[in-house]
């Protein structure tokens, strides 16, 4: 688009500095338990320590007269304050699941908030909490989701066979003769456990009323999307609300709506005379935060004699537990219309349930649909070992070519601008695939296990659903001729910050130190949808670009009349305007910023007074694609089961890259998820529906030690957008689980090995190496 | 995650604390390091009324050589220990043990009385003490008293010490002559309590029979373990005859019950149990076979 023509694209492609390091590594990062205000209150929940019960009475009394305590608040407080509840994200008119503020009746999950103490401090309000009896008299829990479908109990009674929805394509019957006539055919039914994003920042609000007037600060990724839901929570007029993040330290998808303890202290905060904060704590958040990934599919893929592949289908079945975060039943039906994946699959189709169960509920993660690509990788291996091919070549038969897009897959994915087949090469090169072999061969020879896996896929970004459609920038040139650009912001990690300032130096040709920007506050900045969706880095682009074409045109016009030369001749670069071919007639923008503020006689006929400018970018397309391929080697302990990995392998293509080191810290980040994933992170649940995992001595998150250098590769093609640019937040969540469960399996092949669940503990391994031994035996 | 409201006292000297503990009773718990102690005060698995702080309570901290053993105090801290050459030379075992523990941050405040006196059944410590043969000296207002390691652990987390009783020191034998000593641990992540862990001292006399052995064994029960059985079945064999392997299962069969959580089946514990123990004794022998 036009306004991405620059005078000198000096900043994107490069690895600037970020913006947000110097104040975040000396501490100066403001977070939301950062804020302080007067009188403030600290808020504490009372959770379920029941995963399914009726709440037969609750006594406050004990605890109310605890010094320090100001109010407790329960369902019958707090719930019927309750406007309208639903997310700008999802949209009214889905048949969302419920969502209560407080739990109202029954409690549904371990956690389940039940009473909302509001204190001088988090420490009395936790006294007071442990004080506040509540009678529970236990009901049966539905704790498996596989089973809860056929279970007597229900954990919402409007919700037969415990089904929060289904979605799906084409009856599987329909495909029966190609499954029927294949060559061959794998089918196996994988299993993925429940894991969490985690994010290093736990969730946290604060609220307060002031004359008719909300102020929230949250730790969210879309502080106006909080602000939304909140006026319409409250039945406020959105102008009312005003919302501020500075730093949100992580959010991964658990943060990008607000969740119901938000809403209680949203409902809370007009009752109370000083501002409300409530500041999750560890195990809250790995007991009531959200899980994510717990799911199974009944996968199937049929190919004729040389490998082709004829088609591809997946019976999906996930748990959404009691609470699911925001509705899960449209997220679900993109795993089975993703199942094909990037390779050229001429039949396919998919159904999809959400289960509810008394667990904790799902909420968003970075590729919510990830199971996809679990699933069909996985099989594609094991497909390859059946049939006696390396699992490479099989993928390069299959893998979609550039000159056969743009390609609609079976289930009506139209992928344009993708190079899977690119990627994948670079990844193998990156390998070198075939030492890699010979040092496998070598190292069985001395009976050590080494393995090769991959995964390559292909992902939708930057969808143009309605909170995520446009984006909006103000640029302000200011009298010193300095910058500051507003956009909504949302950034939880993920360098807003830096983009925008680099994409807007370069648009307006100033020096990078010259602009700052403002994000994340509502009654600041324009409208936006945030963080979420890998949107940020073609959506804040096309802002800016719209934003400063506007101011451009604007700074071309005073300096061509101020030079006395054509507006045609006027370039923009190094804070300067410039007659073309002339260098040393010049002036700097910083006067041009002093003729628009201070001598406005001085301007051109026709052009306004001032350097500001706001500006709205449309996605030009519903969806950008992107892709990648990971590459992952290991070593496996057939003794101990322990995995040691090698190497992990990246290649991306993300368009153009705006700031390389920012698009591989995103990478990073959502490998070493995929990591903790695949073999150390399960959000487990006994028997009797108790979390078991709710601290982390038994989370087990990844760390420095357990992580491989990431190698990183790039390739750069366009996408139908501003730049180019396409997302990249969360492919290396999507790609990372199956290329290491496929470097297990691949080890583990001598011994018969297929794998079908994770995660891969230790003791699972061993457990696959004494049970294998079905087409092979060990050296 | 708010710790409970209790009373802090930081007692000067050991006589000081333990007089304190006497007379606070029951409802006061000693904290050192408070690598364990800390988060169970913020998860409220532990409700002390009193806090009877041992950081600044004098001669309770340092490393003592003595002829055929080295006396280390209790609050001296892991990285102390890890760093330091008289125990490096002298109680190998106690020297390679040390950067198993948690992370160089935790080691940084965590101390060798801290992880005795919790005696977490997965620590490395109590086990490193009860296969050396070492020695707990404790105070009480009744007086001075010495317990073996081997009797120091009775039961889940629970030791030997009355409440108003104080672990001051460790004494831990030097093993002299043909010695050699492994600690081999299994953990999911770096740093992790292990799922099973083994910390093996052999020594050989001239004709490299084993002539004393001593195994431990962490994770693998509610207390640290002596693996008896296996010790009796190497002692006095050829070290060549002795398979670890065979040391291993030996060790493994005398278990009665093993603890089984989501990381680890107890059956899984004793396949992993077997294995470090065989790794450990492998490489014990073959540093004493060098010696």
């Amino acid at each position: 688009m036009d306004g991405l023509r620059t005078a000198a694209a000096r900043y994107a492609g490069t690895r600037v500095a970020r913006v947000e390091d110097p104040r975040l590594l000396t501490g100066h990062g403001t977070f939301v338990d950062d804020v302080v205000r007067p009188g403030m209150f600290h808020g504490c929940f009372v959770r379920s320590p029941l995963a399914r019960a009726r709440i037969a009475g609750i006594d406050l009394s004990g605890a109310l007269a605890v010094e320090g305590v100001h109010a407790i608040f329960v369902a019958d407080d707090l719930n019927p304050g309750v406007h309208e509840q639903w997310y700008t994200l999802i949209g009214r008119d889905v048949p969302d699941t419920p969502r209560p503020p407080l739990a109202e009746g029954e409690v549904r999950f371990v956690g389940d908030p039940v009473a909302l103490v509001v204190a001088a401090d988090r420490y009395v309000a936790e006294d007071a909490a442990e004080l506040v009896a509540v009678d529970y008299e236990p009901l049966p829990p539905v704790v498996d989701y596989v089973t809860a479908r056929e279970s007597d109990e229900l954990v919402h009674a409007a919700y037969p066979r415990n089904v929060a929805g289904d979605l799906g394509g084409a009856p599987l019957a329909d495909l029966a003769p190609v499954f029927e006539e294949a060559a061959w055919v794998v089918h196996e039914t994988v299993y993925q456990q429940a894991y969490a994003p985690v994010p290093m920042e736990t969730r946290g609000i604060v609220a307060e009323w002031s004359a008719g007037e909300l102020t929230i600060w949250a730790a969210t990724q879309s502080p106006h999307e909080v602000r939304l839901f909140c006026a319409r929570l409250l039945g406020l007029p959105e102008h009312r609300v005003r919302v501020v993040m500075r730093d949100t330290g992580g959010g991964f998808g658990q943060k990008v709506v607000p969740q119901r303890e938000d809403m209680c202290v949203m409902l809370a905060a007009p009752k109370l005379p000083g501002a409300l904060k409530w500041i999750e704590d560890r195990r809250e958040n790995l007991q009531a935060a959200g899980m994510s990934r717990h799911e199974h599919g009944e996968a199937r893929l049929a190919f004729d004699a040389d490998g082709a592949l004829l088609a591809a289908a997946i019976d999906h079945v996930q748990d959404v537990g009691a609470y699911p975060v925001p509705w899960p039943v449209g997220t679900a039906a993109a795993v089975g219309m993703l199942f094909p994946g990037p390779y050229r699959v001429p039949a396919g189709t998919f159904s999809t349930t959400s289960v509810f169960s008394n667990t904790v509920g799902r909420a968003a993660y970075r590729g919510p649909w990830q199971f996809e690509s679990v699933a069909r990788e996985l099989l594609l291996d094991t497909a390859a070992r059946r049939m006696g091919m390396d699992p490479v070549e099989l993928r390069r038969r299959n893998l979609l070519r550039r000159d056969e897009l743009p390609y609609v897959n079976p289930t009506g994915m139209p992928y344009s601008d993708v190079t899977p087949l690119e990627t994948f090469e670079q990844a193998l090169k990156m390998l070198d695939y075939d030492a890699f072999r010979d040092e496998q061969r070598a190292a069985r020879e001395e009976g050590r296990h080494l393995g090769v896996g991959t995964c390559t896929y292909v992902e939708p970004t930057t969808a143009a659903m309605p909170l995520y459609g446009t984006e909006g920038a103000t640029i302000r040139i200011e009298p010193s001729g300095t910058v500051n650009v507003y956009v909504s912001g949302g950034s939880s990690g993920n360098s807003i910050e830096t983009t925008v300032v680099q994409l807007t130096a370069d648009a307006l040709g100033v020096d990078i130190a010259d602009v700052s920007t403002i994000q994340g506050d509502t009654a600041i900045t324009p409208f936006g949808g945030g963080s979420g969706g890998s949107r940020s880095g073609s959506m804040t682009a096309g802002a800016v670009a719209e934003t400063a074409s506007v101011l451009r045109e604007r700074l071309v016009a005073i300096a061509a009349h101020r030079l006395e030369a054509a507006v045609e001749d006027i370039e923009l670069g190094g804070g300067q305007a410039r007659v073309r071919g002339v260098p040393s007639v010049g002036v700097a923008v910083s006067e041009l910023a002093e003729i628009a503020y201070f001598h406005p006689e001085q301007l051109p006929p026709g052009v306004p007074p001032g350097l500001e400018a706001s500006g709205r970018y449309r996605a030009e397309s519903p969806i950008i694609w992107a892709n990648a391929t990971h590459v992952c080697t290991c070593e496996v302990d057939v003794v101990t089961g322990r995995v040691t990995l090698l190497r992990h392998i990246v290649s991306e293509d993300c368009g153009p890259m705006i700031n390389p080191s920012v698009v591989e810290g995103q990478i990073a980040g959502g490998t070493v998820q995929g990591i903790g994933g695949v073999l150390y992170e399960h959000l487990a649940y006994d028997a009797d529906g108790n979390p078991i995992t709710s601290t982390f001595m038994d989370y087990l998150l990844p760390t420095a030690s357990e992580v491989p250098d990431i190698e990183y590769g790039h390739i750069e093609t366009l996408a139908p957008g501003p730049g180019g640019y396409k997302g990249v937040g969360e492919g290396g969540a999507i790609g990372t689980p199956p290329a290491v469960a496929n470097a297990v399996a691949d080890a583990l092949a001598p011994f018969g090995v297929e794998i079908t669940r994770l995660p891969l503990t230790p003791e699972a391994i061993v457990a696959l190496v004494d049970g294998g031994a079905r087409t092979a035996v060990p050296r | 995650m708010k710790p409970a409201a209790f009373d802090y006292h930081a007692p000067g000297d050991a006589d000081e604390a333990v007089a304190l503990l006497a007379e606070l009773g029951d409802e006061a718990r000693p904290i050192a390091g408070g690598q364990s102690l800390m988060p169970m005060l913020a998860l409220r698995l532990a409700l002390p009324e009193h806090l009877v702080d041992l950081g600044r309570a004098e001669g309770l901290r340092g490393i003592e050589e003595r002829g055929d053993s080295v006396w280390i105090g209790a609050t001296t801290t892991q990285r102390t220990i890890e760093r330091s050459a008289a125990v490096a030379r002298a109680v190998p075992l106690l020297a390679r043990a040390t950067p198993l523990i948690g992370h160089f941050q935790i080691r940084n405040r965590g101390t060798l009385g801290g992880s005795l006196a919790h005696a977490d059944a997965a620590a490395e410590y109590p086990a490193v003490a009860v296969a050396l043969d070492a020695r707990f000296e404790t105070l009480s207002p009744r007086g001075a008293r010495t317990v073996p390691a081997t009797e120091f652990s009775t039961g889940v987390y629970s030791t030997d010490l009355e409440p108003d009783e104080l672990l001051t020191g460790a004494v831990f034998p030097v093993w002299s002559g043909r010695c050699g000593f492994a600690i081999e641990e299994f953990t999911r992540r770096s740093g992790d309590f292990a799922v099973a862990g083994a910390a093996v001292a052999v020594e050989l006399d001239a004709g490299s029979c084993v002539s004393r052995c001593g195994i431990g064994l962490f994770g693998l029960g509610s207390t640290p373990l002596r693996a008896t059985a296996a010790e009796a079945a190497a002692t006095g064999s050829p070290s060549g005859d002795v398979t670890p392997e065979d040391v291993g299962r030996t060790a493994m069969a005398e278990l009665e019950s093993v603890p089984a959580d989501l990381h680890a089946s107890a059956g899984y514990r004793r396949h992993i149990g077997a294995a470090v123990v065989a790794r450990a004794w492998h490489r014990a022998v073959q540093e004493a076979a060098h010696a």
